[in-house]
């Protein structure tokens, strides 16, 4: 339990995680149950999965970002995803895999500009 | 041809009767000869056949009839030779009419026996085949002088006929390839479907191409392959249906299509440029109609070159494009949304008024896609974005500035 998934680093008051490898079931429950603690634990105020080490997106991968990224907003922080692969973009969207939803970014540094957007908006919503 | 043995009837009506049979035979000449090979007997057919009456030729030697060539060869004694050994010889030639005209004949000798079994005369029949030659001559011209290697094959698989440019193409002797399964010119990573096939058009016997989309290839003896195309018929005979196989050497068409494929790809490569016009900003001129083919190429290469230059905002500019209906709408959609999910806008650029209204007509949709009329303003309103993003974090006043 208390091994960690996955690498996490932390910028200011953000995570960057990195997602590499194959994703089983099992694996990926351990994922969400470690990012979650994280969050709270550290009371980070955005999230950044970078992608880029996935040579694979498919449909279940997808659903997996999805579910991550309702979390992590539950938990009161924002999340985007960053680092998708100009292959994978061409097949979730041929595969029509619903990811309008999420907010991407091209690079670490942009997701970062990207999650202060988000955070402004949210407050200035409230 | 039975003489009735009853005794009411004397010897002599008997030998009419069977003198009357055999003159009543015309397609088949009906020569006897003495052991010698002389002409002893003359039917009627022959001289029809021949043109000879019986005072013309009886007691003559059997080798007038011959050509020169065969004379001097000394065919008719061996033919006779041949009769005497097996008690039968069987030829096809050429024969010689009174007159010295030339018709093709099939003879049969056999040799006439006494009551001790020794040879006192020969029979011979002689049918004049020249007309069934000649459509077999013909067969054969057309089948040697095709252009195409031509195959005939039977159902069992086997090689039942092959013309000169077989040897040509495959390297074989014919004598070879005669018998074989046609198998042996089909390269090895094949063979084991290839009777499938062969069987298949059997029982669909129809002409048509082998293997419609597919590259087929063919086996030389050196073990080399080269391309070819097939053409399959089938040839209803007698003796049931054959498979007739017109086979081109498609080498030189092969490579000419390729040339040509190269050449459609350097064009595609062509004429979709991106551009980049401003830091992180990139420009995609389209122009000309967008099939399915050219979209996908020119969504890879618009990605990699986000990948590339890690830019924000990418211009679409549609001002060279005809006309914009919904399957062109569709391949510019999967683009945008492609874009987006790496993280970079997308602005449309080049909107003409007619395209604006039949876009709207149509129905067609781009979602919160933006949009300008020049590549002017889209230029504009891709730094104003730059600009937003960069800004963000210093001041939340640039928000109120959005477009």
């Amino acid at each position: 339990m208390s091994d960690d998934v996955v690498p996490i680093m932390r910028i200011g008051d953000t995570l960057l995680v990195t997602l590499q490898g194959d994703l089983d079931d099992a694996t990926v429950i351990r994922i969400e149950e470690q990012l979650t603690q994280e969050v709270v634990r550290t009371h980070a105020g955005g999230m950044l999965i970078d992608v880029s080490g996935l040579s694979v997106v498919d449909s279940f991968i997808a659903r997996v970002l999805a579910r991550v990224v309702g979390m992590v907003r539950l938990l009161g922080a924002s999340a985007a995803i960053v680092g998708i692969q100009p292959a994978v973009a061409i097949t979730l969207v041929e595969l029509g895999v619903p990811m309008g939803h999420l907010d991407t970014a091209l690079n670490a540094e942009q997701g970062l500009a990207l999650l202060r957007r988000l955070r402004q908006d949210s407050t200035r919503a409230k | 041809m039975t003489i009735s043995p009853s005794g009411d009837q004397d010897a002599g009506a008997r030998l009419r009767e069977l003198e009357a049979t055999l003159d009543a035979i015309t397609d088949y000449a009906i020569i006897r000869l003495d052991p010698a090979g002389d002409v002893a007997g003359w039917s009627r057919s022959a001289e029809i056949l021949k043109g000879y009456t019986a005072d013309e030729v009886v007691g003559r030697p059997m080798s007038m009839f011959y050509t020169d060539d065969d004379q001097a060869a000394g065919l008719p004694q061996r033919e006779l030779a041949a009769a005497r050994e097996t008690g039968r010889s069987v030829f096809q030639g050429w024969r010689v009419r009174k007159g010295g005209e030339r018709f093709w004949a099939s003879s049969i000798l056999t040799p006439i026996r006494d009551v001790d079994g020794a040879v006192n005369g020969f029979a011979k029949i002689v049918q004049d085949i020249t007309v069934g030659r000649r459509t077999e001559t013909l067969f054969n011209g057309v089948l040697e002088s095709a252009p195409d290697a031509m195959l005939i094959v039977g159902s069992d698989g086997r090689i039942v006929l092959a013309n000169r440019q077989v040897d040509r193409l495959f390297g074989f002797d014919r004598d070879e390839l005669i018998g074989q399964e046609v198998e042996i010119l089909v390269p090895p990573r094949f063979r084991k479907r290839h009777p499938g096939h062969r069987i298949g058009f059997f029982t669909q016997p129809q002409v048509r191409p082998m293997g419609v989309g597919l590259e087929l290839y063919g086996l030389r003896r050196d073990g080399s392959e080269f391309p070819v195309e097939i053409s399959l018929s089938p040839l209803e005979t007698d003796e049931g249906m054959f498979a007739v196989a017109a086979i081109r050497d498609a080498t030189q068409r092969r490579a000419t299509e390729q040339r040509l494929q190269r050449q459609r790809d350097e064009i595609l490569e062509l004429s979709t440029p991106v551009i980049q016009v401003w830091d992180k900003v990139l420009a995609l001129p389209l122009i000309g109609t967008l099939d399915t083919v050219r979209a996908a190429r020119l969504t890879e290469g618009l990605l990699n070159e986000i990948a590339d230059t890690q830019a924000e905002v990418v211009i679409l500019d549609i001002s060279g494009v005809p006309t914009i209906d919904t399957q062109v709408a569709q391949h510019l959609l999967r683009t945008v949304q492609a874009a987006a999910l790496m993280g970079t806008v997308s602005i449309m650029s080049g909107v003409r008024p007619e395209t604006a209204q039949s876009m709207v007509h149509l129905g067609i949709d781009l979602g919160p896609l933006y949009s300008r009329n020049t590549l002017r303003d889209a230029l504009q309103l891709a730094l104003a974005l730059l600009a937003e993003r960069a800004g963000a974090a210093a001041t939340t006043l640039t928000r109120q500035e959005r477009p």
